[in-house]
């Protein structure tokens, strides 16, 4: 029988940098055959217009700003979505009253979100709200199928060894949920950073990353916009890429 | 002093599996409880914790009882170590940190030989190492009765010599009242001190004899123990 063999490493890293270099060439080429910088800039405009910008204090504040939100956003998705998710799996009351608001929130379209938002919040608020909604249906039902995830016969074993709730819930059910947690949390981030920035762009906060896009868009600086644009890109896969990181990390010394 | 259960009948939904059944555990030794597989006893273990509810019959002497248990695959925290492992199992009965619970932990895993271990996660054990670990959580537990449901079972006969070998250090270590259930006579006449063989379901006692071997002087199917054997096999197989 053949048997789909792993490729190493290294040929993992040229297919990907293919893959960049083809995603290249289509836009030079497209950017050619359009041949006006202003509906899509050459990929050497962009790069020269991101030299310029990333420097600058402006860029920097935007992007540490749009950073604390994304984080913010994350943070509570991830609290208040952990414990909401534990207290559904556990207690099924609990999930059927949360259904119908999880069912809506993740009905609702991320710009009505945003719109409603601006009602509500001040703008540099806007963008966490949004993204906090967004993501923390995804950190319930995760969580929820992580607090389902406990071995019985562990917790059985537990009960016969008349062990304590909180123990049984920090050092039983909790690590039990990791793996579902964890890759609920990878999603919620990378969704957090997205909506933040779609929510910077409506809400228009005096330092943010969205709002620079727009800021350039409305300028008509295409290559302009397109850098703010890669800068959201790489805060996005680089904070994952950390998040990453620090699961393995912690898997490798037993959380 | 000794912990009894007088006429314990009990069903599922309406079908006997426990019928009539009288039992005494003298405090400080060991009740192998021998019968066929699916007879009953791991019902009849879950009778004297008082897991499941006895449909008549009464159990005398367990009023304010602590149990430990051992079971066929040891139900070990796979993201805790042997100490975090015992800690866990221990929380309940050693709530304060300065309560000797450390030192006991440590002495346990000594006793299982399992001293140099204590920091390896159970995926780092063999399976023997992993099933010390569970009769060292279980003795290490401050319990009046020991529960071991075919704890030697599933293993090979080379680990089975070393889990009961630790078994009985253990037992020196600290002398509870211990009920096996067991399907394995050669275990049963190792280990007990007392020999009890069911019936099959629904199980009724067939016969129950003191095993007057010293401990010294048992050994897995040695001639002191061939006795105690043989009389187990007629038991346990019946009339032929």
């Amino acid at each position: 029988m053949d048997s789909i063999s792993r490729p190493g490493r290294p040929a993992l890293a040229a297919a990907s940098a293919a893959g960049v270099a083809a995603i290249l060439v289509a836009w030079k080429a497209a950017s050619l055959a359009l041949g006006t910088e202003l509906i899509l800039p050459s990929p050497e405009s962009v790069l020269k217009a991101a030299i310029g910008l990333y420097p600058t204090r402006p860029f920097l504040s935007g992007l540490w700003a749009t950073f604390l939100r994304g984080l913010a956003a994350f943070g509570l998705s991830a609290a208040l979505g952990i414990a909401a998710g534990l207290a559904s799996g556990l207690r099924p009351m609990i999930g059927a009253a949360l259904a119908p608001l999880l069912t809506a929130i993740r009905a609702t379209p991320v710009m009505a979100l945003v719109l409603i938002a601006l009602l509500w919040f001040p703008s540099d608020f806007v963008p966490v709200f949004a993204a906090f909604l967004m993501a923390f249906p995804i950190m319930v039902t995760s969580a929820t199928e992580g607090s389902r995830a406990a071995d019985p016969r562990l917790l059985e074993m537990a009960t016969l060894f008349r062990v304590p709730r909180l123990s049984v819930f920090l050092r039983l059910r909790l690590p039990s949920a990791a793996p579902q947690l964890l890759s609920g949390a990878k999603s919620a981030l990378g969704l957090s950073w997205k909506v933040v920035v779609a929510g910077e762009i409506l809400s228009q906060p005096r330092l943010a990353l969205g709002t620079g896009m727009q800021g350039s868009r409305l300028l008509l600086e295409s290559a302009g916009m397109l850098a703010w644009a890669f800068a959201a890109v790489a805060l996005c896969g680089i904070t994952e890429w950390l998040f990453s990181l620090a699961v393995k990390a912690a898997l490798r010394h037993g959380v | 002093m000794a912990y009894e259960l007088r006429d314990l009948r009990a069903s599922y939904d309406g079908s006997p599996v426990v019928d009539d059944i009288s039992l005494v555990m003298p405090s400080g030794s060991v009740t192998v409880v021998l019968g066929p597989s699916g007879c009953g006893k791991t019902t009849l273990l879950n009778l004297i914790a008082g897991l499941k509810d006895a449909d008549s019959g009464s159990r005398l002497g367990f009023e304010g009882c602590r149990f430990s248990y051992a079971f066929q695959e040891p139900r070990l925290l796979p993201w805790l170590d042997c100490r975090g492992n015992m800690d866990f199992a221990l929380s309940g009965a050693f709530p304060r940190a300065s309560s000797g619970k450390a030192e006991r932990i440590d002495r346990f895993l000594e006793a299982a030989g399992l001293g140099e271990a204590s920091g390896l996660k159970p995926s780092e054990l063999s399976g023997g190492m992993r099933q010390r670990l569970s009769l060292a959580r279980s003795f290490a537990y401050p319990s009046d009765l020991l529960l071991l449901d075919e704890a030697f079972q599933a293993v090979d006969l080379r680990m089975k010599l070393e889990l009961m070998d630790a078994f009985l250090r253990l037992f020196r270590e600290e002398r509870k009242t211990v009920v096996c259930v067991t399907h394995d006579v050669e275990e049963a006449a190792y280990l007990a001190d007392r020999a009890v063989v069911l019936s099959p379901r629904p199980a009724r006692v067939v016969d129950s004899f003191a095993v007057d071997v010293p401990r010294e002087s048992r050994a897995f199917g040695s001639a002191a123990t061939m006795e105690a054997e043989a009389k187990l096999y007629r038991l346990a197989l019946g009339p032929t």
